[in-house]
């Protein structure tokens, strides 16, 4: 936090210095991106991207002044919502839009910025620091209210010579929408038939009622309500590791398509993206779940900006594409720096070689 | 002139309350009709809230387009909201009798007016600070402490048995919203007991009756109707209170609580939470059946009110008759 303020007083006194001596220097840099002056870009959505936004956007506007961009944390569905609407020059989402949604609006566009992963986290006194075993069907069977305590033979069958207590499982859930109910729906969806079938996946579900499931609110409500509740499962978004770990919570190791259990890695997460990469398609709305390979993690997404490709005038549209551009690129906003303190991964070269395709699209 | 113009304008203020009152109502109506409609009755007594696969063509039921397994019923968070609401102003009206009655006549006169801040200041502590004391400190508090003890004392009645792993649920709303209404019902009382006449209490006192004898036999019968007016104040921020609930529900959906530490849902918190996601069904029929539990929630708040100042009127009369 203080480092932090430092470091903003720090820019701001480059900032004054520039303007007031080095106004030639400054000029040079206004100059470089040939970007008109003093536009403002209002960026909305996920709270999963905006720890990430409010890295890249002080490095970013430092080096083109007269640009400002506005982050805020409303949740994915705002995020479309205000693109869509045009309130929003970026919407920030975890999760693509629908077919259906993408027929309605066929002038938004959903760019894939960075990869991220989620991981499920337990509470069990005694077993958090053991990577306990769970498949899809064994966690939509949790989340279902059909296996409710830890000691279930389902359990204990991909745990052996664990010895589990004969606990009631309390599964928490994302009462807000969210794209962390996206992701870990769609990894039970494709791994359940039966969760398929009766429950599907979305960014809020129809929670199968499981008495004592409670639900809580973002990524910081999962980690409160799983740290305080001894013998309770919640699925987290990756880039909340270190609170996670501060709360001592025990992480999953999770069944992929494969067959075989993984923790998220770069390696198992830049597997599980690899598999993808050649079949995304040109508007890169794909699922990155529950993907093939032997060492694939199971839940990792495309973090998505959603923008429209009519927007309000030509200087806006250069200021959105030079900056969208910068975020993609392995020397701009997907360098190490930015992506390792919230635990992303770049963009494979060919998706943001497709997302700078897309980008080139916003007029 | 001067006279008419300042007549118009104070007609023209007055008319803006009960203008916006009735442009919100007819705004919510029109808005959800489609949902009013789609809905049908049963939307106020089913149980299963679905905003249906938005990740698939709509389909037509009926005239309408909705996402396939779309299914839309309010009862769970009905019972939520009138449970936890009652349930804090049975605690919380009490208590505000008592904090009201010591500040009139317990108090020391000199602390009178720092106490008397003190409740007026809890007023103003915004909800999500209470949301943030109830995930922190009341949650883990109930769960460890006040859910075993009532299991333990009234463990034989099933409402108050099997405790609470969690403590987020009916219970933590509940008292959360007790905090939050307290200091409203408490002032209302406070300014009603500071009216009652001094010869009143003096005769009281002249039979030979001690402080609280005085208080309950003189004061609380004197302000009767106050304090059901102040307890509908509290009710009213009870029933739309949204951010702390939220944080504290459990946010249950699906099932009906059956206990007093089972998770719940609001009306109010519900909205909350679900308007994000409602936002990307292409069809609008969630945003719109969202805002028919908007309409609900008045309607409940309009006809609870209602039926408070009917008791109220009644109260008046029989004292009226009496006297």
């Amino acid at each position: 936090m203080q480092k932090e303020a430092r470091e903003m007083l720090l820019r701001r006194t480059v900032l004054l210095g520039a303007a007031g001596g080095a106004a030639a220097s400054a000029l040079a840099l206004v100059s470089r991106t040939a970007l008109a002056a003093n536009i403002t870009l209002l960026e909305t959505g996920s709270t999963l991207l905006y720890p990430l936004f409010n890295l890249w956007v002080p490095k970013y506007t430092a080096k083109n002044p007269g640009v400002r961009i506005t982050t805020t944390s409303s949740g994915s569905g705002t995020g479309i919502a205000q693109a869509i609407s045009g309130v929003a020059q970026i919407g920030a989402s975890d999760a693509y839009m629908s077919d259906p949604q993408m027929k309605r609006n066929p002038d938004i566009l959903n760019i894939p910025l960075a990869i991220s992963a989620q991981t499920v986290n337990y509470n069990v006194p005694g077993l958090n620091k053991t990577n306990l075993k769970f498949s899809g069907p064994v966690l939509a069977g949790i989340y279902s209210g059909k296996i409710t305590r830890w000691d279930d033979p389902a359990i204990a069958k991909l745990n052996p010579g664990v010895s589990l207590p004969t606990r009631v499982i309390t599964p928490v859930h994302r009462t807000d929408g969210s794209g962390d109910t996206f992701i870990f729906s769609q990894y039970l969806a494709f791994s359940t038939p039966a969760w398929a079938k009766s429950v599907g996946y979305g960014t809020t579900i129809s929670w199968p009622p499981v008495h004592g499931g409670i639900g809580a609110i973002g990524n910081p409500g999962m980690v409160e309500a799983s740290g305080h509740t001894p013998f309770s499962i919640a699925y987290i978004g990756v880039s909340f590791h270190a609170q996670v770990a501060e709360a001592g919570l025990g992480t999953a190791l999770l069944e992929n398509r494969a067959g075989n259990f993984v923790l998220p890695t770069p390696k198992t997460v830049g597997a599980a993206a690899a598999a993808i990469e050649a079949k995304t398609p040109p508007d890169e709305r794909i699922s990155l779940i529950f993907a093939p390979g032997a060492d694939s993690y199971p839940i990792i997404n495309y973090e998505y900006a959603i923008v429209s490709t009519k927007q309000a005038n030509p200087h806006v549209a250069a200021v959105l594409r030079d900056f969208l551009s910068w975020a993609v690129g392995p020397e701009g906003g997907n360098a190490p720096e930015f992506l390792d303190a919230v635990r992303f991964l770049p963009l494979p070269a060919k998706i943001a070689a497709l997302s700078k395709q897309q980008i080139a699209k916003i007029r | 002139m001067r006279t008419s113009l300042f007549r118009t304008g104070l007609i023209g203020l007055t008319g803006i309350i009960p203008g916006i009152l009735f442009a919100v109502i007819i705004f919510l109506a029109l808005y959800s009709w489609p949902a009013i409609r789609f809905n049908g009755a049963g939307f106020l007594i089913r149980q299963m809230w679905s905003l249906g696969n938005l990740y698939a063509n709509p389909v037509t039921i009926g005239a309408t387009e909705v996402p396939i397994g779309a299914h839309y019923g309010i009862l769970v968070f009905i019972v939520g909201t009138l449970a936890t609401s009652a349930l804090a102003l049975l605690i919380a009206v009490p208590v505000s009798i008592g904090v009201a009655i010591f500040l009139a006549e317990g108090a020391p006169p000199r602390l009178r007016p720092l106490l008397s801040l003190i409740v007026d200041l809890l007023a103003v502590v915004p909800s999500v600070v209470y949301g943030l004391w109830g995930i922190a400190v009341l949650a883990p508090l109930v769960a460890h402490v006040i859910a075993p003890a009532l299991g333990a004392v009234l463990g034989f009645i099933p409402f108050f048995a099997g405790g609470s792993p969690t403590g987020f649920g009916l219970l933590s709303s509940s008292l959360v919203l007790t905090l939050m209404v307290v200091p409203i019902i408490t002032t209302t009382i406070y300014s009603a007991l500071q009216q009652v006449l001094a010869p009143d209490k003096e005769a009281a006192y002249a039979l030979g009756a001690m402080k609280l004898e005085m208080a309950v036999g003189v004061m609380l019968p004197a302000v009767r109707g106050s304090i059901i007016g102040a307890a509908i104040l509290g009710l009213g921020r009870a029933l739309g209170e949204t951010m702390a609930v939220l944080m504290v529900s459990g946010g249950a959906i699906n099932y009906l609580p059956t206990t007093i530490t089972s998770p719940i849902s609001t009306m109010a918190s519900f909205i909350v939470s679900q308007l994000d996601s409602a936002e990307q069904d292409p069809t609008g029929m969630a945003v719109r059946s969202l805002a028919e539990i908007a309409l609900v929630l008045f309607v409940i708040t309009i006809v609870v009110n209602g039926i408070a100042r009917m008791i109220t009127r009644g109260l008046h009369v029989s004292l009226a008759g009496r006297g």
